[in-house]
């Protein structure tokens, strides 16, 4: 053995001379061999023994690293929590996707890490340059207004959602599928949510938001007062326990969902808009028509297909989109800059209400006509 | 417009050859066209856009890209389709429907990336250095290459010359990536002192493997004579994942070539227990295997094999069918003999002329399939899913005061049969058709039904209530479910009518056993129409009456099997049998 390590490792290593063909060669390939033994030989054997009885969490641990030498989409630093996490997932493609997840969200995370340590030294940068100028000329500006910016319009959005708490149209969030979702939709149920509402914050002419069906101590609730910290007592939306059915008259109110026969036509101001705030990603699909059915409420669909070239994915749209799409059809009554809000993705683009599309439509009303609740 | 016909006639040679489209060219085009869009309300949407965006002349070219794929499937199936349809069920249906409309076919091509040339004999490390700088995509050349020596079968002693470079350049070490791609090499040469080598070396320098690694492994050892490592290999995996179907396999398969018997049944009974549906091959290996050996508790474990295939509801390929005839022939002293066949119409085998197992349920399994429906997928938890609860009072009120009926109908799958004909045109002649021989009709659909307009004629639908029960749910209420109940609660005798598939009606039952109960009831009891003219004669699909599943009556086994070259769908059975009686 040692004759043939010492005769293939040099020629590897003194190589050129290029006469040589393949009988060297051929000895040449086996080279790394020995090394890759070898040198494995400081190391390793002793952990190869011991590896019979260890405990699984350290397997996995194992497991994971050997992964991510061999290029797969696992993180690289891993938590114990994460780990157990992982062992409690029931199938290998389970385990696959938490993997998955977690691998994005580090990544994601080292990014953000680079562009804030580059944002700051461009920030030192400036703030080095700059200094022997402005100190001479500090002195002798006029302004009319304190930089209090990004407070006065805190400010004046707290009026405006307080006058939309006295008198703006309701909107309601109807929270009562919290057991339909896994906590990952659950999640992201909530981000959306929040969105939604710093969308009609920021608007002219906010809704008065109703959070219906909250269950104190529930997962949304917590989950709520998780993200919104202390400002969840001061958000200017009614927050309740009741039904949106014990609020509000039920003839008043529509139940928005996609699966619904009905097309949506105009925007009604005297109308309550109900959002379902559900995210599904399992498919299941009726939930919310079921909803409003039990409680025997109108529905409407947004009139999608009447206005947009279709083209891949659902008609679901998330919370936020739908809140945008609400806002400015109730400030505007135009759909065609109402549904802007729709991803691009999602359709190829608008419709000519032509000759053609009319006779669609006019389908589609009359078989509204008879599509309504008996 | 314009744009149309310039994008269609950049392939006139295809069209023109087309015995479908024998009229004036322009016009044909457009009729295909739309033909393709599917449907009216597409056909609207693409001559009212505004403007040709990008996306759209994306869309238009791929759409002309499916008719061209299409045409060409087409033209294929010509020549092989027989003059009769298969039965709906039957293995290989599906695939001469997708043929018979040309636009649901789809292909996608691969974009042709990074060509180099892969070298077909070892390399030196200049030479490498050289390839690599041609190379100037992304930065892992070695990755690369090495990839693709995989995808092209290349040569190990290439393989071995780019890791002998890594190894050179990097002091001697090569990383676990490139070593697990160069075993796949040497697994699929079958290079066993190579593999081997790998062996150690992965050994040595990881305390731990994963599945990858682990499976090529298994595969390569399984036949060499350090087989019994394998199983170690097998063990440490299953310390830390469930092993699949495939390491079991190769475990399995060494055990066998090994002659270790005990071992392989082990590891298959593990299997089992793991839940894990194992690999036709690896219970072809076991009859493989069987035939040289006399032994009766190894046969008897072949027969509990078969069972298992059985209550499974699995069907062995071509070549495993062929494994069990040899076993079968090969038993000593019990002169078996097999033979390739198919079942006529009425169960009986052409082979042996016995009848086959009734498709029929038996009469716990009906009404345990009964309760289900009613369970799982009418009330589903919820019953405002698919309806009311009111609704579904009426309809059990309703179904108790009948009689019990010999047709329930689908109404509107059986409407929208012709898209041509008025819909209640199509329903009152199928009704009528199906009185006049003085069959109880119940036919169901929605309330929309009997709103007067231009596809429902009030008129017609009197006629029909005339002839038939009617029972109409409301028009946001789903009527299969309603179509099943009613079927299953009139008896076995009755049959339903629809073209309809119902699979998502399977899929709510909750485990397999029920799920296969179910497809079994719809074999027998789902009458699909054929004409395919509206106006002519009905004609029904006919009915299998016996089951297609692996069967035994003590001196006869029939085993219904896979060809290789038909390509059955999950919702069909196969249509050829092994036939094996014993000779008296």
């Amino acid at each position: 053995v040692l004759q043939r390590h010492m005769s293939s490792k040099i020629p590897a290593a003194s190589y050129p001379n290029k006469e040589s063909t393949s009988p060297p060669e051929q000895l040449e390939l086996d080279g790394w061999k020995i090394t890759m033994k070898s040198s494995a030989q400081e190391e390793g054997v002793s952990t190869v023994l011991s590896s019979k009885d260890e405990d699984p969490l350290a397997a996995t641990k194992e497991l994971i690293e050997m992964w991510r030498l061999l290029g797969r989409d696992v993180p690289e630093h891993i938590s114990e929590e994460e780990l157990k996490t992982i062992m409690e997932c029931v199938s290998k493609s389970s385990k696959r996707k938490y993997l998955k997840y977690l691998y994005v969200r580090e990544k994601m995370k080292k990014v953000k890490q680079i562009k804030k340590e580059m944002k700051i030294a461009a920030k030192e940068q400036v703030k080095k340059d700059q200094l022997p100028e402005t100190t001479k000329e500090d002195k002798q500006q006029n302004f009319l207004f304190l930089r209090l910016w990004d407070r006065n319009m805190d400010i004046a959005m707290g009026w405006k959602g307080a006058q939309a708490m006295q008198f703006g149209q309701p909107l309601v969030f109807d929270m009562a599928y919290d057991d339909c979702m896994k906590p990952k939709e659950l999640q992201n149920a909530v981000s959306q949510l929040l969105e939604s509402e710093g969308w009609n914050r920021r608007n002219v002419d906010p809704f008065h938001i109703y959070f219906c069906n909250l269950k104190t101590g529930g997962a949304y609730h917590r989950e709520l007062v998780k993200r919104y910290g202390e400002k969840w007592n001061k958000l200017l939306l009614t927050a309740t326990e009741m039904s949106h059915v014990d609020l509000f008259p039920k003839d008043n109110m529509i139940y928005l969902t996609a699966d619904s026969p009905n097309v949506m036509t105009t925007f009604k101001h005297d109308k309550i808009y109900i959002v379902g705030s559900l995210v599904d990603k399992n498919m299941q699909p009726g939930i919310s028509l079921a909803k409003a059915k039990r409680l025997k409420l109108a529905t409407e669909c947004l009139p999608l297909d009447k206005y947009l070239q279709w083209d891949t994915g659902t008609k679901n749209l998330t919370l936020d989109q739908m809140i945008r799409i609400l806002l400015c059809l109730k400030n505007t009554g135009n759909w065609e800059e109402a549904l802007k809000f729709v991803p691009r993705r999602k359709h190829t683009g608008y419709l000519e209400i032509s000759q053609h599309s009319q006779e669609f439509i006019n389908r589609l009303k009359k078989s509204k006509t008879f599509n309504s609740f008996p | 417009m314009a744009f149309y016909f310039t994008g269609v006639r950049s392939f006139p040679k295809l069209w023109k050859s087309n015995p479908y489209l024998g009229l004036g060219q322009g016009h044909s085009y457009v009729s295909l066209f739309l033909k393709d869009c599917d449907g009216i309300r597409n056909q609207q949407k693409w001559f009212s856009l505004k403007t040709m965006s990008p996306q759209n002349t994306k869309a238009m070219n791929l759409l002309i890209a499916k008719v061209r794929y299409g045409r060409k499937g087409d033209e294929g199936s010509n020549k092989q389709v027989s003059s009769e349809s298969p039965h709906m069920f039957a293995a290989g249906a599906a695939k001469k429907r997708s043929q018979m409309n040309p636009s649901s076919k789809d292909h996608d091509l691969l974009p042709v990336g990074n060509i180099i040339q892969l070298p077909t004999k070892p390399l030196n490390s200049e030479e490498w250095d050289k390839l690599k700088e041609e190379f100037k995509e992304k930065a892992n050349f070695e990755n690369w290459i090495i990839s693709q020596m995989v995808k092209c079968h290349s040569s190990v002693d290439v393989a071995k010359s780019v890791l002998a470079w890594v190894a050179a350049k990097n002091s001697g070490i090569v990383g676990y990536d490139l070593l697990v791609k160069y075993l796949s090499l040497c697994v699929f040469h079958k290079q066993t002192s190579e593999i081997i080598d790998v062996y150690e070396i992965m050994k040595a320098r990881y305390k731990r493997l994963e599945p990858a690694g682990s499976t090529l492994l298994i595969r390569g050892l399984s036949h060499t004579d350090r087989w019994r490592e394998a199983l170690l290999l097998l063990e440490d995996m299953r310390k830390v994942i469930t092993p699949s179907k495939r390491n079991y396999n190769d475990c399995i398969q060494g055990a066998l070539f090994h002659q270790d018997v005990n071992v392989a049944w082990n590891l298959y009974q593990e299997l089992l227990g793991h839940d894990i549906v194992p690999m036709l091959e690896t219970l072809k290996a076991f009859f493989d295997f069987g035939k040289d050996i006399k032994d009766d508790q190894y046969s008897n474990k072949l027969q509990d094999i078969l069972l298992y295939l059985r209550n499974n509801q699995l069907y062995p390929g071509e070549s495993f069918a062929h494994s069990i005839k040899t076993w079968f022939e090969s038993v000593p002293g019990e002169q078996w003999k097999g033979q390739f066949t198919t079942i006529q119409q009425s169960g009986q085998c052409l082979g042996c002329g016995k009848t086959l197992e009734s498709i029929h349920l038996s009469s716990e399994e009906y009404e345990f399939l009964k309760g289900k429906i009613m369970n799982d997928v009418i009330d589903g938890g919820d019953q405002y899913k698919k309806t009311t609860p009111q609704e579904l009072k009426r309809f059990q009120n309703f179904v108790k005061c009948c009689p019990p009926f010999d047709i329930v109908i689908d109404g509107l799958n059986v409407a929208k049969m012709f898209p041509k004909a008025r819909e209640s045109q199509v329903l009152l002649d199928v009704v009528s058709q199906l009185a006049k021989q003085n069959l109880h009709v119940l036919v169901l659909g929605r309330k929309h039904m009997l709103t007067q307009n231009s596809r429902w004629r009030k008129d017609d639908m009197e006629k029909v209530q005339k002839h038939a029960s009617c029972f109409f749910a409301d028009n946001i209420s789903e009527d299969d479910p309603y179509l099943l109940y009613a079927t299953l609660h009139s008896g076995n005798h009755c049959k339903f009518i629809t073209n309809d598939l119902m699979r998502d009606h399977k899929a709510c039952l909750p485990d397999a056993r029920t799920q296969h109960l179910f497809f079994k009831w719809q074999q027998a009891h789902q009458l699909a129409i054929t004409s395919r003219h509206p106006g002519s004669k009905i004609t029904f699909q006919h009915i299998l009456n016996y089951d297609t599943v692996v069967q035994t009556t003590g001196d006869s086994w029939h085993v219904p099997y896979d060809e290789e070259l038909v390509e059955r769908y999950s919702y069909e059975v196969p249509t050829r049998w092994l036939c094996l009686h014993r000779k008296t």
